[in-house]
């Protein structure tokens, strides 16, 4: 697999206080990786030294083979970034904006401008003062900021954060096809799996400064049958029915209902011995454990260190 | 280089897309036109043609001045010049000339001080600006240096500054030869010297003034650029520096009885203290020696604003 971007024991100290640990981390050519942690995490802070405007400790970063310590203007020219939010001149126009990155990069012609506000939609509202724009437009205007000079990788923080569920969808659908038909390796972070659960490729889960784990989104989806599945039973009399599927693991409990893992071969079995022993079945409720659970697994408590 | 133009065409369409550029165009040109009506209903000024007559009134003009001079106990001493500067026309036999553009434009030199002001908060705000918007992210993830960036906002400061006296020269000269006429394209004026009333170009004399006062004004914006690089942040800036540039000479003048005064900055900034007949803030200062504290102060400056802008973390902007 081609490495688009490497972090080797990258460290991070701000005064006494260790804010990234020894992140090890591969991005692929043409995959959206995920970067997943609570507030404070440390998130943003590993996406600005992957851009330069924070030095690391220790360690190095090479993208593209170049290390942005070392070699900071050929490493640098192979990223576009949003970080944190889109934040753009108020006072200029949205095409002025663009024309003023555009000018820093040698070789960005009108057309090529032309071309990524096609691609992020934003032809109508393009000679308005970026001040006027709503959130989700900043967002969209960031993005073509970031996509003009084709870089090969696209670093986005937070690109959910304040968006409406079809915004959300929007930027996933963009995201996706990004990396599916022009190859451009996508770093995305959020502290919500399920803003990013759909458009990435792999999940980093980032937690106090420190790599967790690494999950490969579709492993857990395609493999359905060994899938662990949450079975949620809302039962009558709830305390019989506990006895009859005691023997599966049991994940929590509520008032009128159990939830249990299982896999997808066992429900039938369960609700076949619940419906013998004459108990009442109001509901059952199914769903995937993935993703969702191994990520509240690892971070526990979603408490700010 | 080309990046470097690039980087300064950036620059200068951020400052001329926001009104507040404009705003200080508009207020200098009030303030011309309003001394140009000031001073045209002011009775000491003669605007209409000198007559042939013009020795014997200025005989009678100087002996009044002679005696205020000499005996009135609030202005003794206040005429000397003036009164040398008269003799000098009539024993050389030039004839003066009545109040103009030329003279207006000069007098306007003084407003320069209103041109430091404005280039202070154009310095304060072109960095400090960027970390407020938080455009600063973006403007530092490019394939130029950060040093190249700092240049390119430091340049355009001055141009600003530049441009702005040349409106000021230019919006003087037309303003004067509308309210009071042009005596032709370089007359000349008696003016003090080191020995004593010489007759001058005008136009050498306004070279002289604007420029001296160029001194104070790229002294203060780079003071005031250093401060926005260091603390990110422009009411500081604005604050210190203007702070610095209305109190640097009195407090100079307070400490002058001391040796090291001389080592202020503000004791060697106006270098018209060795023009003319001009004194030295301290005794035994010399125009080379204010000269290279103004410079070491400029290095200093500079140095700070660029280890501030690009050894430093850009972090919680
Ligand atoms: N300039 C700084 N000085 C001191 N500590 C800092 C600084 N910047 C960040 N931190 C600390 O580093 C840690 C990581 O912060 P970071 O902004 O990277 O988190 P994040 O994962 O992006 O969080 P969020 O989801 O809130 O955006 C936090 O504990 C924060 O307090
Ligand atoms: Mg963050």
């Amino acid at each position: 697999m081609n490495v688009a971007m490497e972090l080797i024991n990258v460290n991070k100290n701000i005064g006494k206080k260790h804010i990234i640990k020894d992140l090890n981390l591969s991005i692929h050519k043409g995959e959206v990786f995920g970067l997943l942690g609570p507030n404070g995490a440390g998130k943003t802070t590993t996406i600005r030294m992957m851009v330069g405007l924070m030095k690391m400790t220790s360690g190095d970063i090479q993208i593209e083979g170049h290390s942005i310590r070392k070699d900071y203007k050929n490493a640098v020219r192979h990223v576009g970034a949003i970080v944190e939010n889109p934040e753009m001149y108020p006072f200029l126009s949205g095409w002025k904006n663009l024309k003023h990155y555009a000018r820093m990069i040698p070789g960005i012609t009108d057309e090529r401008i032309h071309e990524v506000i096609q691609l992020v939609g934003l032809q109508k509202a393009i000679k308005e003062k970026a001040g006027r724009y709503s959130l989700g437009m900043r967002q969209r205007l960031g993005v073509a900021q970031a996509l003009l000079h084709r870089p090969s990788i696209l670093i986005l923080d937070e690109p959910t954060n304040g968006l409406d569920p079809a915004g959300i969808r929007e930027i996933r659908q963009y995201i996706r096809k990004l990396a599916e038909e022009e190859d451009v390796s996508v770093i995305v972070s959020s502290h919500l799996l399920s803003e990013i659960e759909l458009m990435c490729d792999r999940i980093g889960i980032i937690k106090n400064g420190e790599l967790l784990s690494v999950e490969d989104v579709k492993d857990s989806q395609d493999d359905e049958e060994n899938t662990e599945l949450s079975v949620t039973l809302n039962v009558s009399p709830l305390k019989e029915a506990m006895e009859i599927v005691s023997s599966f693991p049991i994940k929590s409990e509520g008032e009128h209902s159990i939830t249990v893992k299982a896999t997808r071969e066992q429900i039938p079995d369960i609700i076949k011995s619940l419906v013998q022993a004459d108990i009442q079945i109001y509901e059952v409720n199914v769903e995937k454990t993935s993703l969702e659970d191994k990520f509240f697994e690892r971070i526990g408590e979603n408490t700010i260190a | 280089m080309h990046n470097f133009i690039a980087l300064l065409q950036n620059e200068n369409m951020k400052l001329s897309q926001r009104i507040s550029t404009w705003i200080m165009y508009a207020i200098l040109l009030v303030i011309i036109l309003f001394g140009a009506v000031i001073e045209f209903f002011s009775e000491s000024v003669t605007t209409t043609e000198v007559d042939d007559n013009w020795k014997e009134e200025l005989r009678v003009e100087t002996a009044n001045l002679e005696e205020m001079n000499e005996e009135d106990e609030y202005m003794y001493g206040m005429f000397t010049d003036e009164i040398a500067i008269n003799n000098y026309h009539i024993e050389n036999d030039i004839k003066p000339l009545p109040y103009d553009a030329w003279q207006f434009t000069m007098e306007n030199a003084g407003l320069s001080s209103m041109i430091s002001l404005f280039t202070i908060i154009i310095a304060a705000g072109i960095i400090a600006s960027e970390y407020r918007l938080g455009t600063i992210k973006l403007l530092l993830i490019r394939p130029i240096s950060r040093t190249k960036i700092l240049l390119s906002k430091y340049v355009t400061v001055l141009l600003f500054s530049m441009i702005m006296l040349l409106f000021l020269f230019i919006s003087s000269m037309i303003i004067g030869s509308l309210f009071f006429g042009l005596n032709g394209l370089n007359p000349t004026i008696v003016q003090m010297s080191v020995d004593g009333p010489k007759e001058t170009s005008i136009f050498g004399e306004i070279f002289t003034q604007y420029g001296l006062n160029m001194i104070n004004l790229v002294m203060m914006a780079t003071f005031a650029f250093m401060i926005s690089s260091l603390f990110r942040n422009s009411g500081m800036a604005i604050g210190t520096s203007i702070f610095l540039m209305f109190t640097g000479t009195t407090v100079v003048a307070m400490l002058s009885n001391y040796e090291w005064a001389k080592y202020i900055l503000f004791a060697n900034t106006n270098l018209n203290q060795y023009m003319g007949n001009g004194v030295p803030v301290i005794e035994g200062m010399t125009l080379g020696f204010s000269i290279a504290i103004i410079a070491i102060y400029y290095i200093i400056f500079l140095v700070v604003s660029w280890l501030a802008f690009t050894k430093r973390d850009v972090a919680g902007a």
